[in-house]
């Protein structure tokens, strides 16, 4: 009985879940709609699949899918009423936008796999003898099913498809459609307002479909041309899959998590200028992709000079990036980041470089600078009041940083660049910055830095005491 | 009209090249379109004669004819340089092809009337070459040209399956003693050979000799140039050839007796037909390709040599045309003959269409890209890219290269090996039957094709999980599995419903079936899908047992035979639930966890589905056997559908909570207390945004945000938290650390006061946070 008891309740669960959210899309007027035309499609399916069988034509039964697309596509709509209704929850942290590109995704292959079969079944019999088509209600049913699929598609606004069919590159009939007419338009003119625009591809099909029929129509009611019922729903097998081949492309992109390429010059040019701002060295790990359609989320690695400001560089890549990706997460990345207090402690003092220090400082300080390493970062109480110094130190002793930068961080943090705009936020505060520093800081000491500091720094602390700082390493594991 | 079709509008605008006009060119479109219409008329006669005529006669007598009118004009060996003994090794291979050529071509024309002929056979170089282009290259040309070679097809495939020609049903006979030499007779019985009709294999064996006639065409165009001029090697040509074909004739004519009552009465006849179809279409088509440009010579002549084409089949049998015929025949006879039908007008006006879209200059062929624009602002785009792009590795190379990739993994091993296994009895299925005409077999062969596509799909899916990431899948493929086992998830439910409504329509109505082939089929498959099973069900966590590993081997060997013996030519006829079904093997799905593979289960449903059919099939024939149960069949196919439904659900449950980027479910707990964990590091105030998804099966990405104090150093918690969610299964990471500081920069960079409101709040909630840890 105990474990009988909870599969019944989670059973249970999953109607009682249904019912309720059921009943949460229900409470919107608009969506009165949708069930609405859901029923009639239903009830017109139901008529067609009658006169399917009645008539014995493949070709009507290929054109009834999409009759049952139009059906899944109202689904689609319900779902994404619903979707805009939901916030994200613990389980689903992204929400539940993906919901609508699944459905898109799922009824584009089914309505697909549906044309597969079509194909399949007409691969089976042809050799087989040609099955008696009766005509009878061939044209009623083609008339039906294109006055309600048009009703369907132009009174009810259906959010993704619509997206999507913008989104989705051309599909062969579109191409060929665009092509026809563009030469039409060549010889009269007038149409190009109406010929010239992107078609919808699904009163494309729509129409296609109900054109082939009444040429099936035609021909088995003049000549008895009953191989024609075959042709045409292999054409119409077709054209659905050239149209819903583009669409399942598409929202098939963004299940798998891929960049949209039409967002890949762009971001490329924010990568590019967040690889220069001050103190960046590079980005890498970056994903992007669309959560639901159009929303981006997004990750990535930038690798910062060990003498950076984590925090400001982290505002200012976020700042950039932010306008386009919308769910961003930017993991600030430093090398050997056990060794910026060491430096920061070596360039606070006056002669930072071996060769430069006549004090014999140079092995001294890796002594004396340990314990306060140590004690620091593995209590983590605040026992210096903020850590600036390292990060500016990057060219002169620390001093003069604190001078340059505290003032530009106060000013900062006040909001002038309220209204400077986007664009122009960083560079005149890097620029600032490196003036300030350029000034006060010793020519000499600018240039000894960069012609020794660099190679010598890790050079000493490797041969010197590499021992030393590996076990301080492991010391900060938890 | 139809030469509209290809026209864009930058040529209306006469921005891209321009045509002479018309008016310029009047007389030689009359020269052509007369010319053509001549040929026709020739094309027709000879039709008539080579019913008493013999085809290697027919064309040695035109060959030689035209050979001494062109020697007479062309006077290939009293002027131009004289030919080397090389050359003239070159040119008699040029006249065996030639004539091999022309004697495929009016047997075609023997074979389907001149109508037929003309249509399918006339078509200039420039249309064929277009054609190949559209099927066999990527850039074909844009859509219009797609359109063409689509209308060129669908007239050929009218011409071989809506041509209901009469003769069709005199020639299938096919009486031994009316053809009169080895090669028509060797050629006969190739064609009866290939199991089509007469007409049908005519029509194909014009097809190739046309595309054979356009790379003969452009092959000797090098000759030519050696030679001195087009002129002068035809003229060459045709007294080469008529040589060779002199020893032939001369064997014919001692060994078999001529029909022909009087020669003298063929002479007008043969002075018509080498002037109309050798002489006169050749000088008037050198003249208008130096005068107009060559696509919009073949638009024009295509369009006059196929009308008049259809105007004199539908008059040639009137007796108004008797009199311009030469040849007297009895009337009943000619009546029936390749007569015209809905097929061929039809096709007729696709060739025309085709031809003139075919051969229209493409405008648009290439794809430039957007370089900049230059000084005066009009746009620049460079056409260079395009061709210097297409380095694509040869066929053989790609497929060699995937075929090592596929090998190397376990998984695609598999799917390969079983895909093959399943193709080979399919085939060896599909062989049998279409050997003893049974039409059961041969459906069921094409459902097991059908099912092969759902490997297929697997197939590729397991090879693309193991490409490289790129920039736009920067994750890596793994996913692609993912969506491949949704896919055939969705598939196996597309299967399940069509058979549950087949079945319900045979339980309302059932059928009488013939069992007599059922059992051998659906055991064979059966075996086939034991060895599926026992490859695959490793991909489930299922336990399968090693007791249909240890049957496959002698059963498939054992199969092989049992199945050529029983299937005599019984027709199988819509047995229900044609090999879907699934076993009520309750199967716990993936909460295992540890290498949820989708795609692997998919296709393990698929070749389960498969099995069970089978052993569905054969309990229902021995039901019905045994008792004359005829409701068991379809009584076990609504059983297997519902199973093969219950038995995807939880696949594409499970597929769309990794499409849907739920927190994976095996994982959920770890992560829960690894987050915990994370509130309780040193220095860290909060996180917020926790996202942790699958990515594919064995990745799982993760993004969060922590709240830090601002004396923390920030890497040393990166590297906590990672080590932490590593712990926890999380591979993919990104850790986003954020101070106080962090705030104080956003609102100071951030533009609109909603962003400043929000960053703010986010800074005032985080110091409410800190005083709740102080207090703490």
């Amino acid at each position: 009985q105990g474990t009988i008891h909870p599969f019944r309740k989670t059973h249970k669960s999953v109607f009682g879940k249904l019912k309720q959210e059921f009943r949460l899309v229900t409470s919107d007027r608009r969506s009165w709609r949708i069930l609405l035309f859901g029923a009639l499609n239903l009830l017109c399916t139901g008529c067609l699949l009658m006169w399917c069988s009645s008539t014995n034509s493949m070709a009507l039964t290929a054109y009834t899918y999409l009759t049952i697309f139009d059906l899944f596509s109202l689904i689609t709509c319900l779902i994404s009423s619903w979707v805009t209704m939901k916030k994200p929850s613990q389980l689903y942290s992204f929400g539940f936008d993906r919901l609508e590109v699944l459905a898109v995704f799922a009824s584009t292959v089914l309505v697909q796999l549906g044309a597969l079969f079509i194909l399949k079944e007409r691969c089976v019999c042809l050799p087989l003898t040609h099955t008696q088509t009766h005509s009878g209600r061939l044209l009623v049913g083609t008339f039906v099913a294109l006055f309600f699929n048009l009703l369907t598609l132009l009174s009810v606004r259906n959010k993704p498809f619509t997206y999507v069919s913008e989104a989705a590159s051309s599909s062969w009939l579109q191409e060929h459609v665009a092509d026809l007419s563009r030469s039409l338009c060549g010889v009269i003119p007038g149409l190009s307002s109406v010929l010239l625009p992107r078609m919808n591809p699904f009163v494309l099909i729509n129409m296609a479909g109900a054109l082939s029929l009444c040429i099936t129509y035609m021909l088995i009611e003049i000549n008895n041309y009953n191989a024609v019922d075959t042709a045409s729903a292999v054409a119409i097998a077709l054209m659905t899959f050239g149209t819903m081949y583009p669409m399942s492309v598409y929202s098939g992109k963004v299940l798998l998590q891929t960049t949209p390429s039409h967002v890949i010059g762009q971001l490329d040019k924010l990568l590019r200028e967040v690889s220069t701002l001050e103190g960046v060295l590079e980005v890498r790990n970056e994903h992007f992709w669309t959560v639901g359609f159009g929303s981006l989320a997004g990750s990535a690695h930038v690798r910062i000079r060990r003498d950076a400001n984590e925090q400001l560089v982290l505002a200012h890549v976020t700042n950039r990036l932010l306008p386009l990706v919308s769910t961003l997460t930017v993991q600030i990345f430093k090398d050997d980041w056990t060794r910026p207090l060491l430096s920061g402690t070596l360039s606070s003092s006056p002669s930072p470089v071996p060769p430069l220090g006549p004090e014999g400082y140079a092995i001294p300080p890796s002594s004396s600078a340990l314990p306060p390493l140590l004690s620091d970062p593995l209590t983590s109480t605040p026992s210096k009041p903020s850590s600036p110094p390292p990060e500016f130190a990057f060219d002169t002793p620390g001093r003069n940083v604190q001078q340059v930068v505290l003032p530009a961080a106060g000013h900062h943090a006040h909001g002038p660049y309220g209204g400077l705009g986007l664009a122009y936020g960083a560079s005149p505060y890097a620029g600032m910055l490196s003036q300030g520093v350029a000034r006060p800081g010793m020519p000499s000491s600018q240039s000894y830095r960069t012609a020794f500091g660099a190679p010598t720094l890790p050079l000493r602390f490797g041969t010197s005491n590499p021992l030393a700082s590996q076990s301080q390493y492991r010391q900060y594991q938890p | 009209m139809e030469d509209k079709y290809s026209s864009n509008v930058l040529s209306g605008g006469k921005l891209g090249m321009v045509e002479v006009p018309n008016s310029r060119l009047t007389r030689y479109i009359v020269l052509l379109v007369v010319t053509k219409v001549l040929k026709a008329l020739g094309i027709f006669e000879s039709y008539d004669i080579l019913k008493v005529v013999h085809i290697v006669q027919f064309i040695f007598i035109l060959k030689l004819g035209s050979a001494v009118i062109l020697l007479f004009f062309q006077k290939p060996f009293s002027s131009g340089k004289a030919i080397s003994k090389r050359q003239w090794i070159k040119l008699l291979k040029h006249a065996v092809f030639s004539c091999i050529i022309s004697l495929l071509g009016f047997f075609g024309l023997t074979l389907c009337g001149p109508l037929r002929t003309l249509l399918l056979f006339e078509h200039s170089d420039v249309v064929v070459i277009a054609l190949l282009a559209v099927l066999f290259t990527s850039s074909g040309g844009g859509p219009s040209k797609t359109r063409g070679a689509a209308l060129f097809i669908i007239a050929v495939i009218c011409l071989l399956l809506f041509d209901n020609d009469d003769l069709m049903a005199k020639m299938a006979e096919h009486p031994e003693g009316h053809h009169d030499s080895a090669l028509t007779h060797f050629l006969y019985t190739a064609i009866a050979f290939l199991g089509v009709a007469d007409h049908k294999g005519g029509v194909v064996l014009l097809v190739a000799s046309l595309c054979l006639k356009v790379g003969f065409h452009t092959a000797s165009r090098k000759l030519s140039v050696e030679i001195g001029g087009a002129k002068r090697l035809y003229a060459l040509d045709n007294l080469v050839s008529a040589v060779v074909l002199l020893p032939w004739v001369i064997v014919l004519s001692a060994t078999t007796e001529s029909k022909v009552e009087s020669w003298s009465s063929l002479i007008l006849p043969f002075g018509m037909i080498i002037l109309s179809v050798m002489i006169l279409e050749f000088y008037v088509e050198a003249i208008c390709n130096t005068k107009m440009e060559t696509p919009r010579c073949a638009r024009y002549g295509a369009v006059a040599l196929f009308l008049s084409a259809l105007l004199l089949a539908n008059f040639w049998t009137h007796p108004l045309t008797d009199q311009l015929r030469s040849m007297s025949k009895p009337a009943q006879q000619l009546s029936t003959e390749h007569v015209l039908s809905g097929g061929v007008i039809v096709s007729a006006v696709f060739f025309i269409m085709a031809s003139s879209i075919l051969s229209s200059p493409s405008k648009k062929g290439q794809k430039g890209t957007l370089v900049g624009y230059s000084p005066e602002g009009t746009p620049l785009y460079n056409f260079m890219g395009d061709a210097l792009q297409h380095t694509s590795q040869s066929l053989p190379r790609f497929i060699k290269d995937s075929l090592k990739q596929i090998l190397e993994e376990y998984d695609s091993r598999q799917i390969f090996y079983f895909l093959c296994l399943n193709l080979a009895f399919t085939f060896v299925e599909l062989f049998y039957g279409v050997w003893t005409n049974s039409l059961g077999l041969i459906s069921d062969g094409f459902h097991m094709l059908f099912d092969c596509s759902a490997l297929v799909l697997g197939l590729f899916a397991a090879l693309m999980t193991r490409w490289k990431a790129t920039r736009i899948f920067s994750y890596g493929y793994g996913r692609v599995e993912i969506l491949s086992g949704f896919i055939n998830g969705l598939f196996l439910m597309v299967i399940a419903f069509f058979v549950f409504v087949e079945s319900v329509t045979r339980v309302l109505d059932p059928p009488n079936i013939n069992t007599d082939m059922l059992t051998p089929v659906s055991v064979g498959g059966l075996l086939v899908n034991l060895v599926g099973i026992c490859a695959f069900s490793h991909a489930h966590a299922h336990a399968h047992g090693g007791k249909g590993c240890s049957s496959n081997d002698h059963g498939h060997s054992h199969h092989g035979h049992s199945h050529s013996e029983h299937s005599h030519g019984g027709h199988g006829h819509s047995h229900g639930g044609h090999g879907h079904g699934h076993g009520g093997h309750g199967h716990s799905h993936g909460s295992g966890g540890g290498g949820m593979n989708a795609n692997m289960r998919g296709v393990f449903l698929h070749v389960l589905a498969d099995t069970l059919g089978s052993v569905g099939v054969i309990i229902s024939t021995i039901l019905i056997r045994q008792f004359g149960w005829l409701i068991a069949d379809p009584l076990c196919s609504l059983f297997i559908a519902t199973l093969i439904f219950l038995s995807v659900i939880p696949l594409l449950k499970d597929a769309c909570e990794v499409l849907l980027l739920r927190i994976p479910q095996e994982n959920e707990k770890d992560l829960n207390s690894a987050l915990e964990k994370i509130e309780k590091i040193e220095g860290v105030l909060s996180y917020r945004d926790p996202h942790f998804w699958r990515h594919s099966a064995n990745m799982i990405a993760g993004t969060i945000h922590l709240q830090i104090m601002s004396d923390v150093v920030e890497q040393r918690i990166i590297q906590q938290v990672t080590a932490i969610l590593k712990d926890a299964g999380v591979n993919n990471l990104s850790v986003q650390v954020e101070k106080e500081a962090y705030f104080q920069h956003m609102s100071g960079l951030s533009t609109g006061f909603q962003e400043v409101l929000a960053m703010t709040q986010q800074m005032e909630s985080m110091k409410y946070l800190k005083d709740g840890t102080c207090i703490m």
